[in-house]
């Protein structure tokens, strides 16, 4: 009886204390995470006279719009937020349409060498595209891509062929290969059981693979940075940069492009959640 | 269809119905080959991947420079030159700090905010997922936002927020990006506030492989929590915190985009990490053959990682 109770009471003082302390981290967690954007958000909706008033107020007094208008208004975002649309959806419709039929491939053909091309390409995903920036820069100039949106979609689904193929490739392999092999018994030749039978289970892959590259393309800078010239074509994040040399002592409009910046993707996230987690886990333990 | 015009308008005695069975016939043969369904793929890859490799170490020992078209090979002088110049070791020294600080931090917050999800979720403690989620949110943001909005609490007089709250604190004011030391360290933090989610959700799928008979037994032969944890979840999460160490080790080193916005380098050179030290030399300086040869430097540095990452990879998961 002694001992029971004992271990009773160490379970729960156990049991309290991992909780109080769980609640700690979650606590501290949510602060450290969220205060840098919910930061930004508050700097751009403060009157302009607290933006360097002492002391600080960290909730504005009143919440005021004017700056978004502003920048809005007199700069070239929401141009940079449309190119930035456009290139990262035609990244996407590019890197399906090349990356598809080869995922089905590396998962469902046994030939040999594949090992080895599989390998290849997970090394060509772990080499940062920054190492190859200056290359690729006299490679567009050759092709007098430089300057150019398509030249900038071209080198982004380049660029994330390897990534994408070793994502698509690791859902196709979850699916049962009896599955297609009923349908090729019935009589589908591969692309017919590619189209009518994989593609409808693979969607979720499908879903990881574009949502990785829509943020990919949105979020990149290196290579939009070498490529891009003209302040017109820029994208969002090239934009945004631009603009914090612009009008550097304007906080508030600087906190109000970030805020356009990063917005879209949030929303994105917290409405596709789920398939974030996944395609983390996925594409960093199997490559 | 093209072998439909090629046999058919030749040939009136073959039928219709024949010549598209054999134009199907020959398209399932080559549907039954992997090659055309993987080129287009491997295409792309030798041309974006693999020619760019190749050409920046042919770069690397010539005197390319973006101020002239012709250009000699110099051979491998060029890495001599490289690695003697000043600015070299000054800069290898603040990526090492760079590197080594912000991956301990990811992989030690990480493995902290994934043990307390763990436990928050088995025990249905309140906000297991708006902790994931906002860890989670930080990893979505584009790293040159990141740079920007770290930038606006940075503002180093009393009204920026990070100083305000220390001088509430009862602190001084911190020079955060215009003193050398502070700004390598505010580098290292908004890295690490951008890649902790990474780990995070990596170890907590580490956590997540760990049987839990084994916690069972060990509480059973009376192992304390701590015991626990060095002895059952350190040697079952080995595997994925090595491939992390890797991972994020890797990212790290090419960083160029977050601090690009939040210091430029600066102040002078303090915080200016490989990748920027190789764009510049490029791009700002125009000398195209040495920022080859740095950016060759860099590569070794992430094909030994790899290579390291995909032995583990090929030993553990046996692909």
């Amino acid at each position: 009886m002694a001992t029971q109770s004992r271990s009773g009471r160490s379970r729960f003082e156990d049991f309290d204390r991992y909780t109080a302390a769980t609640y700690a981290v979650y606590l501290l967690g949510l602060a450290f995470f969220i205060f840098p954007v919910l930061w930004a958000i508050s700097m751009s909706v403060r009157p302009r006279q607290e933006v360097i008033s002492v002391p600080l107020r960290v909730i504005p007094s009143e919440f005021t719009f004017e700056v978004y208008r502003n920048v809005l208004e007199n700069s070239d975002i929401l141009r940079w937020v449309w190119n930035s649309l456009k290139i990262a959806l035609l990244e996407v419709a590019g890197i399906l349409f090349l990356v598809t039929p080869a995922a089905y491939a590396f998962s469902r053909f046994r030939f040999k060498g594949k090992r080895a091309v599989l390998l290849a390409i997970l090394l060509f995903q772990m080499i940062s595209p920054v190492v190859i920036v200056i290359p690729l820069y006299n490679m567009m100039a050759q092709f007098g891509l430089l300057n150019t949106h398509i030249g900038l979609i071209a080198l982004y689904i380049g660029l994330q062929v390897p990534f994408s193929v070793w994502l698509l490739k690791s859902y196709f392999d979850t699916i049962p290969e009896d599955l297609d092999k009923a349908a090729r018994i019935d009589g589908c030749n591969r692309l017919q059981t590619l189209w009518h039978v994989l593609l409808p289970s693979v969607m979720p892959g499908i879903a990881v693979v574009s949502i990785f590259n829509f943020v990919f393309s949105w979020a990149e800078f290196v290579m939009a940075f070498t490529v891009l010239n003209d302040s017109k074509l820029f994208t969002i994040a090239m934009g945004v940069y631009s603009f914090q040399g612009q009008y550097s002592t304007d906080y508030r409009a600087i906190a109000a492009a970030s805020v356009i910046a990063m917005i879209p993707l949030l929303v994105m996230f917290l409405a596709l959640q789920r398939y974030f987690v996944s395609g983390l886990t996925d594409g960093a333990v199997k490559g | 269809m093209s072998t439909e015009t090629d046999t058919g308008t030749k040939d009136p005695s073959v039928t219709g119905t024949e010549r598209l069975r054999s134009a199907l016939g020959r398209f399932v043969w080559l549907q039954e080959n992997p090659i055309p369904w993987v080129f287009p793929a491997i295409a792309v890859l030798l041309a974006f991947r693999l020619y760019p490799l190749v050409e920046v170490v042919r770069m690397s020992f010539t005197d390319m420079s973006l101020l002239s078209d012709s250009y000699s090979y110099v051979g491998i002088e060029q890495y001599l030159d490289v690695l003697s110049a000043p600015g070299f070791w000054t800069m290898a020294r603040v990526t090492l700090i760079f590197v080594a600080i912000s991956v301990i931090g990811q992989i030690v917050l990480g493995l902290i905010l994934a043990m307390a999800i763990d436990y928050g979720v088995k025990k249905h403690i309140r906000g297991s997922v708006s902790t994931r989620i906002a860890v989670l949110s930080a990893w979505v943001i584009p790293g040159i936002v990141i740079g920007i909005i770290w930038q606006l609490m940075m503002i180093e007089a009393p009204y920026g927020v990070l100083n305000f709250f220390l001088t509430q604190l009862g602190f001084d004011v911190v020079a955060w990006l215009s003193d050398p030391q502070m700004a390598l360290l505010s580098v290292i933090t908004a890295n690490t506030w951008r890649g902790t989610a990474f780990s995070m959700i990596m170890l907590y799928a580490g956590l997540q492989q760990v049987p839990q008979q084994l916690y069972a037994a060990a509480k059973i032969d009376g192992a304390s929590a701590i015991q626990r944890f060095r002895h059952v979840t350190i040697p079952q999460i080995k595997p994925v915190v090595f491939i992390n160490l890797v991972l994020i080790t890797i990212y790290t080193l090419n960083t160029f985009d977050m601090i690009i916005s939040l210091t430029g380098g600066g102040p002078g050179r303090a915080t200016q990490v490989l990748a920027l030290f190789m764009y510049f030399k490029g791009f700002q300086s125009f000398n195209l053959g040495e920022a080859a040869a740095i950016a060759v430097l860099m590569l070794l540095v992430n094909v030994v990682m790899t290579f390291v990452y995909m032995r583990f990879l090929i030993e553990e998961e046996g692909i």
